[in-house]
C-alpha cells in the first residue's frame, strides 16, 4: 500500500515526496519562530511599504487576469489569430467539424 | 435472494425510479428533498461501490435483465444473447464507481448551490436521470441499450445545462449541445443498425467474439469513434463543451465531467474489448493520438488566455481528454504485440485509465471551487475578483489541492498519471512526450492565473461581506477532494489494486467475450 510504483524506466514513492515537506515544512517553521516578537497587529506595522509612497488603489496596482501573460499571447500572436477564428460560437460551424472529422477520418480508414 | 447479485440492476434502478419519484417527495417540503436527494446519490455510491468490490474479488459480473436467473446469459437453445446484459468488470467498475461519488457530490453541493431557484424538484430528476444514463452508459454490455442510456443522459443534460433559463447564453448552450449530440446519436444507431445488418447480434461480448476487419466495420468504427470523441470533447469537436460547462450550474458540470468520461468509456470498450485486433488498421489508433495531442495543445492554449473562469475550466477539460486519448491510441498501437504490451502498451492504458479517474475528481472539484467564486463575488469573470482567500479559505485550499493535481504537480495522483503517459508515449515517439509536458507546463500556469487573480492579493473593497459558502457545498467539495489525496498518497495501491486490474481487464478481448459467451459461437 505504501510501497513505490514502478513503470519500468522509474519509479515513484509519494512518502519520500512527504517526509521532504514535513523537513522543509519544519525549517520553515523554525525561521518563523526566528522572527521578532513585538509585532502588533492592527498597527501601523500592517502597512504596507511603497517606497514611501501612498498606497494607489487596488485596482491599480494588481495585475487583471485577462492581462495576465500579455507576452505569451503576443509572441503567438499568429497562432492565437488562427485558433480563435476557429471559435466562432456558432452552432452550424459545430456541426460542420463534426462532419468535416469523420468524413477524413472515414476516408482515411477506407483508403 | 442474495441481493448482492443484484447489484449492477439496482445502480441504474435506484437512481432511475429516483427520479421519477424526486417530484413527489419535494412536494412534501424542500427539506424533505433535500433529505431525498442526499439520501439515494449516497446509496448509489454505497451500491456502486458494492459493485467494484465484488468485481475485484471475484471477477468481472454480468447481469441479465428479465431472466428467470440473473446470471444465464445463455438460456437452452440459444446462440446469441437476446437479453438485456449489464457486463462490470473491473475497468467500467472502477469508473463507475468514481462517476458515483462525483454525482454524490454535485447533490450535496447543489442543495445550497441551487436553493434560491424554482423548479428544484425537475433539477433533481433530471439529475438522477443524468446519474442513472451516465452508469448505464458505463456498465451496459448491449448495443442498443447503451444508445437508450446515451439519450437518456442527453437529453437530462439539455435540461440542466439551461437550467438558468432566464440566462440566454444557457439556453443558448444547451442548444449547441443538443445539435451536436443529437448528430452524434444518429451516427450511433446507424452504426448500430449497420452492425445488427451484418452480424445479427446487439451483445457487446458476443459482437466482439464474431467481428472481422471488413468495411462495414471499420466504418462502423469510425461512426462511433467520432461520435463518442465529440461526447468526450476532443478537439475540433469540442466547442460545446466551453460553453456547456461554463453555462451549467457547478453542481451539474461536475456530473457532465463524469458523462463525458462514459463516452470514452465506451470508446475504450470499443476499440480494446470488442474491436481489438480485429481493428484490422493503424490508423484508428494514430488517429487517437493526433487527436489526443491536438486537443492537449488546443485545449490548454485556448484556458491560458482565458480570463472567465469556468469557460478556462472547460477548455482545460478538452486538454485534459487529450491525454487520455493519446495514451489509449499508444495501447491501441501495442494490441496484438507482446513484447509491445508488455513494455508501453498496458502502461499506456493503465495511465490513461488512471488519468480519467483523475480527471472525474480533480475537474469536478475545480468546477464546484469555481462554482463558489460565482457565489462569493456574484461573477465569473477573474478580472473582478481578488483577495478571497482570506474570505474563503476552505475553498482557497480545497482548489489549491485541484490545481495542483490537475497540473501534475508531486505527490498529488495528477502526476503519477501524467508520469505513466509520459513515459510510455516516449516509447512511440518523444514529440508526443514533449506535447504532454508542455501542455502540462502550460495548465499549471493557467491555474496560477486562476489562484494569483483570484484568492491572492489585497482585499477588495467589494468582498468586505463576503464569507466562505454554505456547508453542504464544502461537504460537496471534501468528497471530491478526500478522494483526490486518497488516490494521491497511496499511489502504489492503487495503481495495483485498481488500475492494473482494470488496464487488464479492458485489452482482454477473450474474457470480455467469454464472460458473456463462455464456449458459444
Amino acid at each position: 500500500m505504501f510501497s513505490s510504483v514502478f513503470s519500468g524506466a522509474g519509479f515513484w514513492d509519494a512518502g519520500v515526496w512527504l517526509l521532504m515537506f514535513v523537513f522543509v515544512g519544519g525549517y520553515a517553521f523554525g525561521i518563523r519562530r526566528m522572527g521578532r516578537s513585538d509585532y502588533k497587529k492592527g498597527t501601523d506595522q500592517d502597512e504596507v511599504y511603497y517606497s514611501g509612497n501612498v498606497m494607489p488603489d487596488v485596482d491599480v496596482f494588481t495585475v487583471p487576469a485577462s492581462s495576465s501573460y500579455w507576452g505569451f499571447r503576443e509572441a503567438l500572436k499568429g497562432y492565437y489569430s488562427r485558433l480563435s477564428a476557429m471559435h466562432t460560437g456558432i452552432a452550424t460551424e459545430y456541426v460542420g467539424w463534426f462532419v468535416l472529422t469523420a468524413a477524413v477520418i472515414l476516408v482515411l480508414v477506407i483508403v | 435472494m442474495n441481493l448482492m447479485n443484484h447489484l449492477p440492476a439496482l445502480a441504474l434502478a435506484v437512481p432511475l425510479l429516483a427520479a421519477f419519484a424526486t417530484p413527489l417527495v419535494a412536494a412534501i417540503s424542500p427539506k424533505a428533498r433535500n433529505i431525498w436527494v442526499t439520501c439515494v446519490s449516497a446509496l448509489v455510491s454505497l451500491i456502486v461501490f458494492g459493485i467494484l468490490y465484488r468485481v475485484l474479488t471475484m471477477g468481472t459480473q454480468i447481469y441479465v435483465m428479465g431472466a428467470p436467473s440473473w446470471n444465464i446469459s445463455l438460456p437452452s437453445g440459444f446462440a446469441i444473447p437476446v437479453r438485456i446484459i449489464l457486463e462490470v468488470d473491473a475497468f467500467n467498475a472502477l469508473v463507475a464507481f468514481i462517476a458515483s461519488l462525483s454525482a454524490l457530490a454535485g447533490a450535496v453541493y447543489g442543495l445550497k448551490f441551487v436553493r434560491k431557484f424554482t423548479g428544484l424538484e425537475f433539477y433533481s430528476a433530471l439529475y438522477f436521470l443524468l446519474t442513472a444514463g451516465t452508469l448505464g452508459m458505463i456498465m451496459t454490455g448491449d448495443l442498443f441499450n447503451f444508445f437508450v442510456f446515451l439519450e437518456i443522459s442527453s437529453v437530462a443534460s439539455f435540461g440542466l445545462i439551461a437550467f438558468w433559463r432566464d440566462r440566454p447564453e444557457a439556453v443558448e448552450a444547451s442548444y449547441k449541445y443538443m445539435l451536436v449530440s443529437q448528430l452524434a446519436a444518429q451516427l450511433v444507431l446507424v452504426a448500430l443498425a449497420f452492425i445488427y445488418g451484418r452480424y445479427g447480434v446487439l451483445n457487446m461480448a458476443a459482437f466482439s467474439t464474431v467481428v472481422q476487419p471488413d468495411l462495414i466495420s471499420k466504418v462502423v468504427l469510425v461512426f462511433l469513434l467520432v461520435a463518442l470523441a465529440m461526447k468526450c470533447g476532443s478537439f475540433p469537436m469540442h466547442m460545446w463543451m466551453p460553453d456547456a460547462y461554463a453555462e451549467a450550474p457547478a453542481s451539474v458540470t461536475v456530473l457532465l465531467v463524469a458523462m463525458s468520461q462514459a463516452s470514452l468509456v465506451v470508446l475504450c470498450r470499443f476499440c480494446f474489448s470488442i474491436y481489438g485486433t480485429a481493428m484490422g488498421t493503424a490508423v484508428i489508433p494514430w488517429t487517437l493520438i493526433v487527436l489526443g495531442c491536438a486537443s492537449m495543445f488546443g485545449g490548454v492554449s485556448m484556458a491560458v488566455v482565458q480570463h472567465e473562469v469556468k469557460r478556462l475550466m472547460g477548455y482545460h477539460s478538452v486538454s485534459q481528454v487529450g491525454y487520455m486519448l493519446t495514451a489509449f491510441g499508444v495501447g491501441l498501437l501495442a494490441l496484438g504485440d507482446k513484447t509491445a504490451m508488455d513494455g508501453f502498451g498496458l502502461t499506456a492504458v493503465a495511465g490513461g485509465i488512471y488519468h480519467m479517474i483523475n480527471y472525474i475528481l480533480y475537474k469536478g472539484l475545480l468546477f464546484l471551487c469555481a462554482g463558489a467564486l460565482y457565489m462569493a463575488a456574484g461573477s465569473r469573470d477573474l478580472d473582478k475578483m481578488g483577495g478571497l482567500a482570506r474570505k474563503m479559505p476552505v475553498t482557497s485550499a480545497l482548489f489549491l489541492i485541484a490545481a495542483a493535481a490537475i497540473s501534475g504537480l508531486p505527490p498529488f495522483n495528477g502526476f503519477v498519471s501524467k508520469w505513466m503517459i509520459y513515459e510510455s508515449v516516449y516509447a512511440v515517439h518523444p514529440i508526443l512526450m514533449v506535447v504532454a509536458l508542455v501542455s502540462s507546463v502550460l495548465t499549471l500556469a493557467s491555474f496560477v492565473k486562476v489562484y494569483q487573480t483570484a484568492f491572492l492579493g489585497p482585499e477588495r473593497p467589494q468582498f468586505a461581506e463576503t464569507h466562505e459558502v454554505p456547508r453542504a457545498m464544502i461537504a460537496g467539495m471534501c468528497v471530491l477532494a478526500v478522494a483526490i489525496l486518497v488516490l494521491s498518497l497511496f499511489p502504489s495501491w492503487t495503481v495495483n489494486t485498481l488500475v492494473r486490474p482494470a488496464a487488464e481487464a479492458l485489452v482482454n478481448k477473450a474474457s470480455y467475450g467469454a464472460a458473456v459467451m463462455g464456449g458459444a459461437l
